[in-house]
């Protein structure tokens, strides 16, 4: 412990202040704008329909409509909490496909060494460049000959087939692992898959958890695939959902507002819980 | 046992042929350095005997097996890496654990043979703790754990020192030497460091450009050198290699004119056939102007302390280092006359091959 008192040293010089001021007024303001939309949104969840549009524009719901919420979780004509589990589990297999195939594809891809390998990563990478509306037609009439249009399993299976633009981004990673740490483990005697499990997974955990992330979020707000493979409203994701309840009772504007709230709301709170995460991702490679 | 026999093995990445093909019989015991300018294949070679690369052509024996084709783990190897490679999610305990898991031991089997390494090693108070929150010296020493713990029939080392600090590094040395007396086993070595390899070896491999130069004990390559390249490989500072002919009659002309006699047997060889004289630095000795054989301005001096490394400008193109005494002055600039003692000299032919003494 030094003798110096550590306020007096801290205190700013008055430049430095005057800077700082300027600068989280600048933050704050736009923060504010950001955030508008998003008040906007959670207030006409509690409105009355009418005072959505009232002029003046009212910034507080008066009266406080909680019955808003209650009705959302009732209604027969919109199965909210049926459509948010479908997504929790639409988002969250494809997380769990993504990341254990697209590492299996990185793990060949970076750290194994084996003939055409460069060639077919070229390829791999070639398929980023391929608009997926081009595949469309023939990839729906394949699920259609299947008979499983209609369920998810069109929209989750391709994921476990892997994805170039993350296997792109893990193989990066991959990269970054030393080899002499797969090197050791052969001759440990551990087999392929249980380097890849055991030794290098747990080196790149950051970068799972960020691909995960990803794939969430994708997946949360995915709303084409679901729309072309989903018609019956109790398998639609929330996405899809409250599109169709939208369109179809365009005047229930506090319900909608409601419904946008906790659809907004679990990817909020995942980057709020998970930004030290992303923060550390980018600043530590994960590594010594 | 643990003997290591390679016959002809060459290896290629892509087309370019980075092993050239090795001839190398190591014996059951022996601990072997490997050494040679960097990127001349001396970790190819030794990942190749663990097989962690593959061999195009030629055969690798351990133990009077064939191994070439055999996976690394059932080869009877272990390897120490140079980073060290411990398993960074796990603790020393489990990192010496694992190869024995994977083999199948059970649980009780493997925590005796980790604890017995361990205090062999003095290495007990590390195991639970992970790779981050040990020092280069502890980790070094947990990596050697890993590999003794296995318990296998050859040890390979590819450069385990280099990121230690001196000190510790004299102090690992002596340890390992030490670890090969109380082992038993065969160990193949691979150093840049002149004093290691000449301390640790039994025989020193002396490789270039993929290929073997010479094989021999650490007095053998330091007052034998087979070729120029290892007399000015081995040995720091090295080797004075000077142009030379040699007349018939034991004459040999240096370079710049001075005449010295000759008196060690040679070959025939023409009459002016142009050698090359071999003189370590410390056969080069200061003298005064009349017995002078070559004299030259000095262009560095390092003052080492107990001796002083001066590096003489004897005329283009040639140049000398001596190794005078501590108390030697001499500063840069200074003119300063040298004799050479030949007795332990080496005479090299046309070729580059040495043809004296035989
Ligand atoms: N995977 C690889 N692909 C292509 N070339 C390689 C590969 N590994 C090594 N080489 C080449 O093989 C040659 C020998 O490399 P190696 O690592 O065995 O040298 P080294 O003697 O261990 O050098 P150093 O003393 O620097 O460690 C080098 O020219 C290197 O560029
Ligand atoms: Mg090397």
């Amino acid at each position: 412990m030094t003798a110096v008192p550590a306020i007096e040293r801290r205190r700013p010089a008055p430049g430095k202040l005057w800077q700082s001021l300027l600068y989280h007024a600048v933050m704050l303001t736009f923060a504010a704008i950001f955030l508008l939309p998003f008040y906007w949104m959670t207030i006409s969840a509690l409105k009355f329909n009418a005072e959505i549009f009232a002029n003046p524009v009212s910034w507080w719901p008066d009266p406080v409509r909680w019955e808003n919420l209650a009705q959302l979780f009732m209604r027969d004509d919109f199965p909210f909490l049926r459509q948010f589990m479908n997504s929790v589990f639409y988002a969250g297999s494809v997380a769990i496909a993504v990341v254990l195939s697209c590492s299996l594809a990185a793990y060949a891809f970076g750290c194994l060494r084996w003939r055409g390998r460069n060639l077919v990563f070229a390829l791999t990478i070639c398929a980023l460049l391929m608009p997926t509306i081009v595949t469309f037609l023939p990839v729906y009439l394949a699920w259609s000959r299947l008979g499983l249009v209609g369920s998810y399993w069109p929209l989750i299976f391709p994921f476990l087939l892997g994805d170039a633009f993350f296997i792109f981004m893990l193989r990066q990673f991959f990269l970054g692992v030393p080899r002499e740490l797969m090197d050791a483990a052969r001759l440990d005697g551990a087999s392929e898959f249980r380097i890849w499990w055991q030794i290098v997974l747990p080196q790149v955990r950051t970068a799972l958890v960020i691909v995960g992330l990803f794939a969430i979020v994708y997946t949360w707000n995915e709303f084409f695939g679901p729309l072309i493979y989903l018609q019956n409203r109790e398998d639609m994701p929330l996405s899809l959902g409250l599109f169709t309840f939208q369109s179809q009772r365009a005047t229930e504007w506090s319900i909608s507002m409601a419904g946008s709230f906790f659809t907004a709301m679990p990817m909020v709170l995942l980057f709020l819980l998970t930004q030290r995460l992303f923060q550390q991702g980018l600043t530590t490679s994960g590594l010594k | 046992m643990g003997a290591v026999t390679l016959t002809g093995v060459r290896k290629l990445f892509g087309t370019m042929e980075v092993i050239k093909g090795i001839d190398l019989a190591i014996a059951d015991r022996e601990l072997v350095v490997f050494v040679g300018p960097s990127g001349c294949g001396k970790s190819t070679l030794l990942r190749m005997i663990a097989g962690l690369e593959d061999v195009d052509y030629g055969a690798i024996e351990i133990a009077g097996r064939d191994v070439t084709e055999l996976a690394p783990a059932l080869r009877g190897v272990a390897m120490v890496f140079q980073n060290y490679a411990l398993y960074p999610h796990m603790t020393a305990y489990d990192n010496m654990a694992y190869g024995l898991r994977r083999a199948g031991l059970a649980g009780a089997e493997v925590d005796k043979r980790v604890r017995a390494t361990a205090a062999m090693l003095q290495i007990t108070e590390l195991l639970p703790r992970r790779p981050k929150a040990m020092s280069g010296g502890q980790r070094q020493r947990v990596a050697i754990g890993r590999a003794i713990v296995r318990n296998p029939e050859v040890f390979m080392f590819d450069e385990p020192l280099s990121n230690l600090d001196a000190a510790l590094r004299v102090e690992m040395r002596s340890q390992i030497a030490r670890l090969h007396r109380e082992l038993q086993a065969t160990m193949i070595f691979v150093t840049h460091d002149q004093v290691e390899a000449m301390t640790l070896a039994d025989r020193i491999v002396v490789l270039n450009g993929g290929r073997i130069e010479q094989v021999g004990t650490p007095r053998e390559v330091y007052h034998r050198p087979a070729n120029i390249f290892v007399a000015g490989f081995i040995g720091s500072p090295a080797m004075n290699l000077l142009p030379a002919n040699l007349h018939r009659g034991a004459a040999l002309e240096l370079g710049w004119g001075t005449r010295v006699t000759w008196t060690a047997a040679v070959p025939a060889l023409p009459d002016n056939a142009p050698v090359t004289l071999g003189v370590r630095p410390e056969r080069v000795s200061l003298c005064d102007a009349a017995r002078a054989q070559a004299s030259g301005e000095v262009t560095l001096a390092e003052h080492l302390g107990d001796e002083t490394i001066l590096h003489l400008k004897v005329s283009d193109g040639v140049s000398l280092t001596v190794k005078a005494g501590g108390d030697v002055a001499a500063l840069v600039g200074d003119r300063l006359h040298v004799a050479f003692d030949l007795a332990g000299a080496c005479l090299f032919g046309p070729d580059g091959r040495r043809i004296a003494p035989d």
